[in-house]
């Protein structure tokens, strides 16, 4: 079978899966609520009514997109980081002190300068797990998870005690931005910020990266066959680094962009799971860095769903994370592509059994 | 602050709150240890964990029995895993995203239907709340410093250290452990000598929801008395250092849940003392840095011949 035909068969399989959660997920609000068809318009047709929801879709994607993006390099390179969380933390922390504290400046210095603040905070905060696995085997799964916690409560303690604004009260923030740091929107009157351009070209990047360099072919191929790699004279332990510092640039600038583009400021606990969403985003994509795109907006469509079907019916948005986690496991249920392709080569070789 | 805590430690007050704060970790590890055994790590325990939560308090209240409601928050948590196995073991689907999955589906589900059940979204308290009950030892409870230590504690406390001991049999003493250990080690060599290696998995998996069901139960009927949404707050990972941090060993287990759960108590007497210096987010990373650490310890004794090679 050509490759051609391979995408097509994936692209039908991911189609399917995600028709196969919509359908369970249309089939509970049949079950739970008295007025099933203002659920689903609610959820799935009214985000693109207005010119506000589907600017808050865009909004919503621009976070997504780069931890999406951040889990693609890692999961690509065959390292099973979930530290995303965590380094949008520290990611966003850097950024928004030099977002706050750098002095007065144009903005096309500032931002740039924000930029570059953020990417080094996330990278720093991936380097530590990749070193801990590359030199003494420490299973990254859990000490990415370990580490997430240790972000979180870090930056919490800074705002609390360190660098809280004085009139913040009870909720602990950094003081306010200043203006030269601030992503404005995209163009007047639409409410998506310019954080979504840096967004696509972050996508393009990472595609440029891993498919057009040499550096991005030792990430797949120790991906892909990390003994054939090394067979190569591929450092596994350089490519494994590697990855996971720039996963950790990329969480750490989508944490910032929320700061200087979004909240305008650096809140305790903002973030609320962005980088566990990237997985999901990441794994939808079938860990391309293109089709995170789509990806990450359709997962924020769901959530922008989710939301108004909440206000204006009587079924809650948590039965959007339900559809969510049935994507999930659908998309990556690789029995049912494997079932897919194998009928291909049987009707391509007329029916009969093909060995493979 | 520092006389305070002494004074807490000294008249027990600090044990006892170890021992409330100790049985979702230590349940929810041990969950952990049998998957990590058996080679299919369930870091879903957190979403199996709610589902229990939820399910226990619902039936429990609704039958006025806590005894049903543990029974039914087991079953819905073992239910889950059990599903969580046929799409890992049998669609393939990558047993660290699987887990993932009922982490998200364990904060829908229970959220869904307690605002379809109960018109909330953030938390439910019974109107006739059932619990757990303290087990009161009789006379013992008369003694000052023993009655403090023994006595009074929450009987899924006991359920817990009993079940640890359990484990322990069942890993250690038993054909059925021997064979888990082997399809964890070796699953190819197990496979060879003609063990079920996807059977084993799948009761390893099923297992997990066991015990994630236990502590799922204690969460709602016996810590508290009401469900909150996302009320597991990271316990479901914390369980999961804990199996590294106790080397994936029954009581190594306890021992780190023990320690978990000191920290925890810790930061809730520092918190509630005045005068205080430390700020909480300090006392509640050490767990977190003294996993990683243990990571890098057990990673080192396990590969000290080919490390730095």
């Amino acid at each position: 079978m050509n490759q051609r035909s391979a995408v097509y068969l994936d692209l039908l399989g991911i189609l399917l899966a995600i028709v196969a959660a919509l359908v369970i997920g249309i089939l509970v609000i049949f079950l739970v609520s008295d007025e099933p068809v203002a659920a689903l318009q609610a959820l799935l047709i009214e985000p693109f009514t207005t010119l506000f929801s589907f600017g808050s879709i865009l909004n919503r994607m621009i976070p997504l997109v780069f931890t999406g993006l951040a889990i693609v390099v890692v999961f690509q390179s065959g390292v099973f980081s979930m530290g995303a969380e965590g380094q949008l933390y520290i990611g966003a922390l850097t950024g928004a002190l030099a977002a706050v504290y750098l002095p007065e400046m144009s903005p096309w210095v500032h931002i740039p300068l924000v930029i570059l603040a953020a990417l080094i905070g996330g990278a720093l905060y991936g380097f530590l797990p990749g070193l801990l696995k590359a030199y003494f085997k420490a299973d990254e799964i859990v000490s990415t998870l370990m580490f997430n916690f240790i972000a979180t409560l870090f930056v919490s303690y800074l705002l609390n005690y360190v660098f809280k604004a004085p009139d913040s009260g009870g909720f602990a923030r950094l003081p306010f931005i200043q203006e030269s740091a601030r992503l404005g929107p995209i163009f007047d009157g639409f409410p998506t910020h310019a954080g979504f351009l840096l967004a696509l070209l972050a996508a393009l990047a990472v595609y440029l990266l891993l498919y057009k360099t040499k550096t991005g072919y030792e990430l797949r191929t120790v991906g892909k066959n990390p003994l054939f790699a090394e067979y190569g004279g591929i450092k596994p332990k350089k490519v494994l680094i590697l990855s996971i510092v720039i996963s950790g640039a990329l969480a750490g600038l989508g944490g910032t962009v929320e700061v200087i583009g979004l909240h305008g400021t650096l809140k305790d606990n903002f973030s609320a799971g962005l980088g566990f969403d990237g997985i999901i985003v990441s794994l939808l994509a079938r860990n391309h860095p293109i089709a995170v795109l789509l990806s990450a907006f359709f997962y924020a469509y769901l959530q922008v769903g989710g939301q108004i079907m909440q206000a204006n019916s009587d079924v809650p948005r948590d039965l959007a994370i339900i559809i969510q986690a049935l994507l999930v496991i659908f998309v990556s249920s690789q029995a049912i592509f494997a079932y897919l392709k194998q009928r291909k080569l049987m009707s391509s070789r007329g029916g009969e059994r093909v060995a493979k | 602050m520092l006389s305070s805590l002494w004074e807490q430690t000294i008249n027990l007050t600090l044990f006892v709150i170890l021992l409330r704060m100790m049985p979702p970790i230590l349940l929810g590890a041990l969950g952990g240890l049998m998957t990590d055994r058996a080679g299919v790590i369930n870091i879903g325990i957190e979403g199996l964990m709610l589902v229990s939560a939820f399910t226990s308090i619902a039936a429990g209240s609704a039958t006025g029995s806590w005894i049903i409601g543990i029974a039914a928050g087991v079953l819905a948590a073992m239910v889950v895993s059990y599903a969580m196995a046929f799409f890992s073991l049998k669609m393939n689907v990558d047993i660290i995203v699987t887990g993932f999955a009922v982490n998200i589906f364990g904060a829908g589900i229970t959220v869904l239907m307690m605002s379809i059940l109960y018109d909330s979204h953030g938390n439910y308290v019974p109107e006739h709340p059932v619990s757990i009950p303290n087990i009161v030892i009789p006379f013992l409870d008369q003694i000052p410093f023993i009655g403090k230590l023994l006595s009074g504690h929450n009987l899924m406390v006991w359920i817990s250290i009993l079940a640890v001991v359990f484990c322990y049999f069942l890993l250690y003493h038993t054909p059925y452990g021997t064979h888990l250990r082997a399809t964890g080690e070796e699953p190819s060599a197990a496979r060879s000598l003609g063990i079920s290696v996807v059977r084993i998995q799948y009761s390893a998996l099923v297992w997990s929801g066991f015990f994630a069901g236990l502590a799922g139960s204690y969460l709602s009927m016996g810590m508290t008395s009401m469900f909150v949404r996302d009320m597991t707050a990271g316990t479901g990972f914390l369980a999961l250092a804990v199996v590294i941090f106790g080397n994936r060993n029954p009581f190594g287990i306890l021992a780190g849940s023990a320690v978990f759960a000191l920290a925890t108590a810790m930061t809730m007497i520092i918190e509630t003392t005045p005068g205080n210096v430390i700020p909480s987010q300090f006392i509640k990373m050490v767990p977190y840095i003294v996993t990683i650490v243990a990571l890098v310890v057990y990673a080192i004794r396990k590969h000290r011949k080919t490390l730095f090679t």
